[in-house]
């Protein structure tokens, strides 16, 4: 599923500029980074791939279908095939984590099953194994609470591999984390790029966990594109122009203080 | 980028009235002292004591006249007649039950008036105030005279008093319920709506485990209060411990009625601790 | 990995096995309930609509769309508004009375302030007085002071006397010694560290809470009507009774009005009180 951007412009209700004339493409399989200072517009680029905001103008073809075209039944089909990481989790805290991953099989089941909360043996197996792909099979029982951002964010990841998306969306995954457990969950968005062909999508605010993971990057700077290509050609002078000559935000600048994990 | 979020305070009524003193110091820096209220609100409280003692006609001659009349019959209440007691079991158990069934009835009835009374579900502004407005209206008639107007239409007995606790339930669990509900944390909604749920499933999946356990919580705390208003619903008829309340007053019969009390101090207190129980497994 | 995690790491397979299973919980809870309202709907006589039943039915929502105009207006004794006021007013003087008898109670039952026993003493009379349901007080009292407002004022200190001494007892065991600490080091005397440590501390909880039972008072004050202790409830009552429909309808506003207005007045204040005392 190739994601295509063509002279995207989001303009919000109160005047802001969101994106201004965005075109660019993503094929299947790419693992992008998109950087910028905050307010740039990284947001907004990503969360109008899956119509959680509306496009103002241009085209936004995903699979070769409008976005904007979606509505009601067609559009929530279209979302069960892409999946969203958020930087708060937005897990059900008092529930169980594999309650949790369970909730991505609701929008298949029939409505009864979904009022009383019934998932079959299968559904329960496959959610299982979503927490094993990214490591917390034990704490499958216990309640999300009790558990750490980083233990969190990968109960959310495992969410979305039971949804089994071919694109996956995050939005800033790691900015509630320390720095190990980032790059922790950083790791396994690597992994699941090149186990399974994902196409991941990522905005991130720290340069140096983006340069160490992604394979492409794209630099936003007040709605508009100014940096797209491989991260090998990443230089200083291309984070200048992004961050607008301001100091580059970076992950590895605060200490480690735990040891090996 | 967004700007400063200081809100900008419009100066109260008060203090544009009674403007504040400006006090200066020495090194030249000033300070606004705002004039206390406090003459204000204790003169306000005098004057309403003063007015309601002369509408009421209270008269604290008349309580030390007859001041022992009351010691009388207290002293007869807290002798109970025991005798009595078997009388005592047959409408205990009628206010138990219509406190149960009516506390159910009531709480299941405001789970979709409350969802429509939520700021954070339903968006559509009139209905949501049309709902609010009537569950207000609801919640300010007293218990006692929906009781009243019910044993009229339904009849004497424990039907009326269990429609009254119905309704009763209903306006109390109805509010409680919506202020939670507006406290609820949205951000899993939004990952299931993000991953291609209705909004119907979403708030099912997402919102209502969140609210589950204060729901019943509230619900535990209606029934307390209900077991304590249903032993008097039947003073005007609707069945249960108010009938023999009425009863026993009207024989003069203070040593039954304490029997009476007794029964309903020791079942009030066996809710209590049994819901005090329930709602400390809930949290 | 080390080899403990090895160890440790099971398959999905395993884990399912080893889950929780709380399925009968959840059939005896449901199973407990269902029996409890089979047994109390069994318990309720459903006798269908009384011979008028319907007559009176269609009596209060014809009344409450045709209130007595003349009614709501007359300022006499009869009028809504005359017994409004007197409504108002036994709240009033029962919620003050109350309040101020309920201090001494109150510090006589904190066990941080008198001997346990002393305290134990009082929070059992208190008990009792919250025991008596204020219908029972109200009937008790009638025959001290006779039917009318005064009965219901009575009526209404004594109940006030249970909830607010309840409430600022919890008040009171809550203080934050560390002021006392801190006059205490600055050399303050007793009369001093009560008046300027502890006072300040109740009195935001002691004013929120008389604003509380008087919210509670007036509702309460319409109910007592019933038996004869004056105010807006018993003419209502009366009315019902002779079905005299359009004067119900207006008392029935009067009513309706009153509460929604105190509760929202005493909302707002209680919000202001929460938010930080101003002089």
């Amino acid at each position: 599923m190739a994601i295509e951007f063509k002279d995207v412009s989001k303009t919000y209700p109160n005047g802001t500029k969101g994106l201004k004339h965005v075109s660019l493409k993503i094929e299947q399989g790419e693992f992008v980074a998109i950087i910028g200072l905050s307010g740039a517009g990284k947001s907004t680029m990503i969360r109008t791939i899956n119509r959680m905001i509306d496009v103002t103008s241009g085209q936004l073809l995903v699979d070769g279908v409008d976005v904007m075209t979606l509505k009601g039944k067609s559009l929530r089909k279209f979302r069960r095939k892409i999946g969203m990481i958020f930087q708060s989790f937005n897990l059900i805290t008092r529930a169980t984590v594999i309650r949790n991953v369970l909730t991505s099989a609701v929008p298949d089941m029939p409505w009864y099953k979904v009022l009383f909360g019934v998932y079959s043996k299968e559904q329960k197996m496959k959610a299982l194994e979503a927490l094993d792909k990214v490591g917390i099979l034990d704490k499958a029982y216990s309640r999300c609470d009790e558990l750490s951002g980083g233990q969190q964010q990968r109960v959310a990841l495992a969410r979305t591999l039971n949804q089994n998306p071919t694109i996956i969306l995050a939005d800033e995954p790691v900015a509630s984390l320390d720095p190990i457990m980032a790059d922790v969950v950083m790791s396994d968005f690597q992994r699941v790029n090149k186990d399974m062909n994902m196409t991941i999508l990522l905005n991130i605010h720290h340069v140096d966990l983006a340069l160490k993971y992604a394979t492409r990057v794209i630099g936003i700077r007040a709605g508009e594109v100014v940096y797209d290509g491989p991260v090998k050609s990443v230089t200083k002078e291309v984070l200048d122009q992004v961050y607008n000559g301001n100091e580059i935000p970076q992950m590895g600048k605060e200490e480690h203080q735990h040891g090996k994990h | 980028m967004a700007s400063t979020n200081e809100p900008v305070l419009k100066t109260p009524l008060f203090d544009r009235i009674f403007k504040p003193e400006t006090i200066t110091l020495a090194s030249g820096h000033s300070v606004q002292r705002p004039r206390t209220r406090a003459y204000l609100i204790w003169g306000i409280v005098l004057a309403a004591v003063i007015i309601s003692i002369d509408v009421t006609g209270f008269d604290f001659a008349i309580i030390a006249k007859r001041g022992h009349q009351l010691a009388v019959i207290l002293g007869k209440i807290f002798h109970p007649d025991f005798t009595y007691y078997s009388q005592v079991v047959s409408p205990l158990l009628d206010t138990i039950k219509m406190s149960l069934l009516g506390t159910i009835i009531g709480c299941v009835l405001s789970l979709p008036f409350s969802i429509l009374a939520s700021s954070n579900i339903n968006r559509n502004k009139p209905s949501l105030l049309i709902v609010r407005f009537l569950l207000s209206i609801i919640r300010s008639v007293p218990t006692l005279i929906m009781a009243s107007v019910c044993a009229l239409i339904y009849g004497l007995g424990t039907f009326a008093g269990t429609i009254a606790i119905s309704i009763f339930t209903f306006g109390i669990v109805a509010k409680m319920l919506y202020e939670s509900i507006e406290t609820i944390d949205m951000k899993p909604f939004e990952a299931m709506t993000a991953l291609g749920c209705n909004q119907f499933r979403a708030f099912w999946a997402a919102c209502v485990p969140q609210i589950l356990p204060t729901y019943l919580s509230h619900c535990l705390y209606c029934f307390e209060i209900n077991i304590r208003a249903a032993a008097i619903l039947g003073y005007v008829g609707a069945g249960g411990l108010g009938v023999l309340i009425n009863e026993r007053i009207g024989w003069r019969d203070y040593e039954g009625l304490g029997t009476v009390l007794l029964m309903l101090f020791i079942l009030v207190l066996l809710i209590d601790q049994l819901s005090t129980f329930l709602r400390s497994k809930l949290s | 990995m080390t080899v403990r995690e090895m160890e440790k790491h099971l398959t999905p397979a395993e884990v399912y096995e080893a889950r929780p299973k709380n399925f009968w919980t959840r059939i005896l809870i449901g199973a407990v309930l269902l029996i409890l309202v089979v047994w109390s709907a069994q318990g309720i006589k459903y006798n269908g609509i009384a011979a008028k039943g319907s007559e009176v039915a269609y009596g209060v929502f014809y009344g409450l769309v045709h209130p007595d105009q003349a009614l709501l207006f007359n300022f006499t004794s009869e009028g809504v508004t005359y017994l409004t006021l007197q409504t108002i007013a036994i709240a009033v003087l029962g919620t003050v009375f109350g309040a101020i008898l309920a201090i001494p109670v109150s510090f006589l039952s904190a066990e941080n302030v008198v001997p346990k026993w002393l305290a134990f003493i009082f929070r059992a009379l208190v008990l009792l007085i919250r025991t008596i349901p204020s219908l029972v007080w109200a009937l008790v009292w009638i025959r001290v002071t006779g039917p009318g407002p005064f009965c219901g004022v009575v009526t209404q200190s004594i109940c006030s006397i249970g909830m607010i001494s309840k409430m600022y007892v919890t008040a009171i065991e809550d203080l934050d010694t560390g002021i006392l600490d801190a006059m205490d080091a600055c050399g303050c005397t007793t009369f001093q560290k009560i008046r300027c440590g502890i006072l300040p501390q109740l009195s935001a909880s002691f004013i929120s809470t008389t604003i509380y039972r008087f919210d509670i008072n007036l509702k309460d004050a319409t109910t007592l009507g019933i038996v004869g202790a004056g105010g807006i409830g018993a003419s209502l009552v009366q009315a019902i009774n002779s079905r005299r429909w359009s004067m119900v309808g207006s008392y029935m506003f009067g009513l309706i009005l009153l509460v929604l207005i105190i509760e929202w007045v005493s909302t707002k204040i209680r919000a202001n009180l929460a938010r930080g005392e101003r002089g």
